[in-house]
């Protein structure tokens, strides 16, 4: 990013962005009260809030409050803030099988299989789950937009996002420049992350015995993203959008609470080892976006492929139709997504005991084959328009409810033990959301 | 591999057939009312994008190709 010689006018630029988000209500004149005050500030900005709640049957859930405000600047730029909060509690597999015998682990934090109280044996055909997983996130970010001339544009963000045993910060800059009567736009952005692991119990060392507890400290994991994108005005009512993404991650990639069975010749289990994933991995990504308007419907067409150095390759298709009723006031939108990937290359359910010394080897369902469908339904409606005195152009309440299904596709022929038992059991899970627009 | 690489090509292709066609589409700025509205904005569903990117990137092996992800998450 050259900045060089625009610098002057970008810093005069970002000095008059923050009086005018500092100074906002004082500049009215009449400061007033401390709520009036507060009141203007307020009304110079516009909020976006959502509840979620997400359940998956059997597995994990999740509570999920996000927050955002915006704030278009009088120079032309827009200020944007964002806040997440994640509580996430239930059951998490740890990778290995499920057997026809019952099985024994210990909780990430114990040193050894001595303390009962660490302990959690798995009943004989179910999926091996440490039942007491539970982890908080919070999460926020910032992103400002300013011009840089009429046709030109600069953001500049960052994130942060901070967990018991995972901190990482990102930060991104992206220019924009329209061409042909502002109906082109096209866009470079790049982006840097840095994450910080803190494992519960230590890092484990990769592939060394679950039984043994070798773990070590921290681990560091980098991050580069590249983003180019086109954005077009088809006609007066599609609009259309094409991305170009390339990122590459680097260090540290293993899932440190992850373990293989090590299975022997009948398929009951021997022993487990702690995965272990390559230490980088290059994605490349198209992504397209359509937007189709009509006067009471609206629809959004996404597609996306993605494949990575890991050899997973994937397709996404979304599709959302957005049905206002008679008055504009209230809409209805369902939506499906249906998604697919192959396996990574280094997927293993389990090891056999007598077979080849692997260099990687997960047993992470998320590097399985697999597809997934998500059903999704929103219901919106504009309080202005039913609340004179409530609310301001714009201001909605909406409710969501979503259904996703993820089936795993069979990997290789089960061990006669193994014969009968759901080893890839597939996993459903509903997401209900409520929202409030300001 | 051969099919994976003629799709990544596909749709480059038709990103740069995009692109060479752009001079002769668009509209005129009093045509823009539809454009205009929030529910007609790319990003017009952030938060509810925010919040399914989230559950997709702790399920998935695949994630982002919208904007720049990031914010972390060593979801389970």
């Amino acid at each position: 990013m050259q900045l060089g010689a625009d610098s002057g006018s970008v810093r005069r630029k970002l000095i008059a962005a923050s009086c005018a988000l500092l100074g906002s209500s004082a500049a009215r004149g009449d400061p007033g009260s401390i709520t009036d005050q507060i009141g203007r500030l307020i009304e110079d900005w516009k909020f976006q809030s959502a509840l979620a709640y997400y359940r998956e049957d059997g597995r994990i859930q999740a509570i999920e409050p996000v927050i955002s405000a915006v704030r278009d600047l009088s120079d032309g730029g827009k200020l944007a803030f964002n806040f997440t909060f994640d509580s996430l509690s239930g059951s998490s597999p740890n990778g290995a099988l499920p057997s026809r015998l019952p099985q024994t682990f210990a909780s990430p934090s114990a040193r050894s299989f001595a303390a009962a109280r660490h302990l959690y044996t798995v009943s004989p055909g179910r999926l091996p789950s440490d039942p007491d997983y539970s982890d908080a996130r919070v999460a926020g970010g910032v992103d400002w937009t300013l011009p840089l001339s009429r046709l030109m544009r600069l953001s500049v963000g960052g994130k942060v996002s901070y967990e018991d045993d995972f901190y990482s910060a990102t930060v991104s800059t992206a220019v924009e420049r329209d061409f042909n009567d502002k109906n082109t736009t096209v866009s470079l952005g790049v982006s840097g992350e840095f994450d910080f692991l803190q494992p519960i119990g230590g890092a484990p060392t990769p592939l060394s015995d679950y039984a043994l507890f070798e773990k070590g400290g921290h681990e560091t994991k980098r991050g580069q993203a590249l983003l180019v994108g086109l954005t077009q005005v088809m006609t007066r009512n599609w609009l259309s959008e094409i991305n170009l993404s390339l990122d590459r991650f680097s260090g540290y990639l293993n899932d440190p609470y992850k373990i293989v069975s090590v299975l022997d010749g009948v398929g009951d289990p021997v022993s487990y080892v702690y995965e272990n994933r390559p230490d980088s991995r290059t994605r490349r990504s198209v992504y397209l976006d359509n937007r189709v308007g009509w006067k009471r419907e609206s629809a959004g067409l996404s597609l996306r492929y993605m494949t990575d150095t890991w050899g997973v390759h994937s397709d996404t298709a979304q599709f959302r139709l957005r049905w206002w009723t008679a008055g504009a006031d209230q809409y209805f939108e369902p939506s499906v997504r249906w998604y697919r990937q192959s396996a990574a290359d280094f997927y293993r359910p389990w090891i056999p005991q007598d077979g080849p010394q692997e260099t990687y080897a997960s047993a992470d369902s998320r590097l399985a084959a697999f597809h997934a469908l998500t059903y999704g339904l929103k219901y919106g409606i504009r309080l202005a328009d039913h609340f004179g005195g409530f609310g301001r152009e714009g201001t909605e309440f909406n409710v969501r409810l979503e259904y996703y299904q993820q089936t795993i596709q069979n990997g290789p022929a089960a061990p006669a033990a193994l014969q009968g038992l759901d080893l890839y059991p597939s996993l459903k899970a509903v997401l209900f959301q409520i929202g409030f627009s300001y | 591999m051969l099919r994976y690489k003629w799709k990544l090509w596909s749709a480059i292709a038709a990103g740069c057939l995009m692109s060479a066609g752009c001079s002769s589409l668009g509209v005129k700025p009093w045509q823009r009312e539809l454009l205009s509205r929030q529910d007609m904005q790319l990003d017009g569903s952030g938060l509810d994008d925010a919040i399914d990117d989230h559950m997709y990137f702790s399920k998935e092996a695949s994630s982002g190709g919208r904007s720049f992800g990031g914010g972390g998450c060593g979801c389970n």
